[in-house]
Parts: C-alpha cells; sequence; structure tokens
C-alpha cells in the first residue's frame, strides 16, 4: 500500500509538472502568497497590481485613526458595517454602489474633497471589496487613498475597538 | 458482516462513487490552477511557498486515484490517498466555518453563499466516508486490473 501510494504520488507530481509546462494556465511553481497578518507591515492581497492605491498595515491605520483626520471606508455591505466597523467609519458597500455617475455618487457620499486621506477596508485577508472599490474611487480622481486590507479583523485581533450600531440584526 | 463488506457489488458501488466524484473535482482544478491555488490560499493553513506545488499536485492525485479506483490499479494505494485527501478536506472545511462564521466577512463576492457551500462541501464530505471505509476494509478484488 505505501508503495503504490508513493508511486501515485510520483506520478502525479510528474503529470502535474509536465502538463504545467505547456498549458496556458500555468502557474509559477512558487507563487507570492501573503500569510496572515502578523501586525507587522501591511497585508498585501495577491490580486494586487502595479498602480493600485498603497496598502497600509495596524500600524499606520491606527496611527492616522488617532490622528482623526483620514475618513475610514467601510466597504462592505450594510449589515457587516452594522456588526461591527471601525469608529467613525463611512459605508459604502461596494456590491451595492448604485447605477449612473459613480463619480457624483462618491463625491456626495463622502463629502471630503479629492485629496483627503481615505483608508478603505473590509473584513480583512478574504475580502478583496476594500481593494475593488478603492481602484474605483482612485479611477474617479481621489488622490490620496490607501487600503487597510487587514481590515476589521485586524483591527479587533490587535485589541481595537469595534463600533456596533443598533441597526446590526445578528 | 463481513460478507456485506466484501461483496463485489457494494465495493463496486463504492469505488465508482468515489472514483467519479474525485475524478470530476480534479477537472476545473487541473484545468485553471491559478483558481485552485487561491482558494487554498484563502484557508490560511498551508505555507505560501508549498500552494502554488499543492495546487498544481493535488488535482492530479486526486485524478489518479479516482482512476485508480474505477479500474483497480493500484487499488490500495489509491484507498489510501483518497482516505488522506478526506480528511484534509474534512480538517480544512471545518476550521474554514469556524472561522468564517465568526470573521462575518461580506467578502468572497458572496459570503454567505461561500458559507453556505462549504456547509454543503463538509456534509457531501461526510457523506462519502462510509464508502471509504468500506473499501478500506474490503477483501474484494473482483473487476480489478492490477490491484
Amino acid at each position: 500500500m505505501v508503495r503504490q501510494a508513493i508511486i501515485l504520488l510520483l506520478l502525479a507530481v510528474v503529470l502535474a509538472l509536465a502538463v504545467n509546462a505547456v498549458s496556458p494556465n500555468s502557474i509559477p511553481y512558487v507563487g507570492k502568497w501573503r500569510e496572515l497578518s502578523s501586525g507587522e507591515g501591511p497585508v498585501i492581497p495577491p490580486e494586487a497590481e502595479e498602480g493600485d492605491p498603497p496598502f497600509i498595515g495596524i500600524e499606520v491605520a491606527r496611527m492616522e485613526h488617532d490622528q482623526g483626520e483620514a475618513l475610514f471606508v467601510d466597504a462592505r455591505e450594510p449589515m457587516e458595517f452594522a456588526c461591527g466597523t471601525i469608529p467613525g467609519s463611512i459605508n459604502v458597500p461596494f456590491d451595492y454602489l448604485p447605477p449612473g455617475d459613480l463619480g457624483q455618487y462618491f463625491d456626495s457620499t463622502l463629502g471630503v474633497p479629492k485629496d483627503h486621506p481615505i483608508i478603505i477596508f473590509c473584513s480583512g485577508e478574504e475580502c478583496d471589496l476594500s481593494l475593488h472599490l478603492a481602484r474605483n474611487m482612485q479611477a474617479f480622481g481621489y488622490t490620496n487613498v490607501e487600503i487597510f486590507f487587514g481590515g476589521s479583523r485586524e483591527w479587533a485581533e490587535f485589541g481595537e475597538p469595534l463600533e456596533r450600531s443598533p441597526e446590526c440584526e445578528q | 458482516m463481513r460478507a456485506v463488506i466484501d461483496n463485489d457489488w457494494l465495493t463496486m458501488v463504492s469505488r465508482l462513487i468515489l472514483g467519479i466524484t474525485f475524478i470530476y473535482a480534479s477537472f476545473y482544478k487541473i484545468i485553471d490552477p491559478g483558481s485552485f491555488a487561491k482558494s487554498i490560499w484563502y484557508y490560511h493553513m498551508v505555507p505560501g511557498s508549498l500552494i502554488n506545488m499543492m495546487a498544481l499536485v493535488m488535482p492530479w492525485l486526486e485524478f489518479l486515484c479516482g482512476v485508480g479506483l474505477i479500474l483497480g490499479i493500484y487499488f490500495r494505494g489509491s484507498v489510501a490517498w483518497i482516505g488522506v485527501m478526506l480528511m484534509v478536506f474534512l480538517i480544512a472545511l471545518v476550521s474554514a466555518i469556524s472561522r468564517g462564521l465568526s470573521i462575518d466577512c461580506g467578502c468572497f463576492k458572496a459570503a454567505a453563499d461561500a458559507t453556505g457551500s462549504a456547509w454543503r462541501s463538509l456534509i457531501f464530505d461526510i457523506v462519502l466516508i462510509p464508502f471509504l471505509v468500506q473499501l478500506l476494509l474490503t477483501r474484494s478484488r473482483r473487476w480489478m486490473i492490477r490491484p
């Protein structure tokens, strides 16, 4: 049984390498994947691209929150926003962006100048809503957007309080 | 009991159910290892440097073991790997569900959906375990090419 299992594994490795060498969907043998945040430096998702807004970690997020100037934007849906968000954030749910003129919507919802510091987050490593929202805001001329990809989870993990509103139904 | 477990037809049914499931499951992963690698990453259970190799090799192991069960080639080795993989999936799913519920992530494109599908996968995994146990115990070697 052990001998058969080893042969099967070797065969799988050979097939995998051979097919990956010719497949149009091939991937590198060692990928660039981020580990869970240890609090040192920002979490950067694998799908981040050149030209994306900068990513910040818990220390920077905390500092900016303490300074109180930056606008924190939660990109998750309203119920999740209600059930635990970074205090003082506003909610711009990426999945429910209205049809029509997004630029106008951003301007009226955010209510800050285009160069105002904005920090976008969602719930953490599994969530890419913050990245998508940040790209959109950047495209509509917001120049000072940062992404706190560790999100509400990293925020809570490092001892910061989350704000819960009465609309939360969980 | 022994006679039931060793029954050739029952063994064949278990081989087909597990074999077809694993071959079917391997297809999209073999075709699109990049997406599968990302799925593995989401679990945060595998070191980053190993994720891509795992995403490349595991689907082929699923495929080979599925074929091994159905045709009866390297039967014992195939059953062993399928057992290992079912256990790995079980642990990963339980861990993901337990963390997912506490994370309340609206993400994954569709959070509710993602949690729902994890539950479905977990139930499916558990349903397959009796067939695995039967194949581990059976002495039937009928309709096998090279067990």
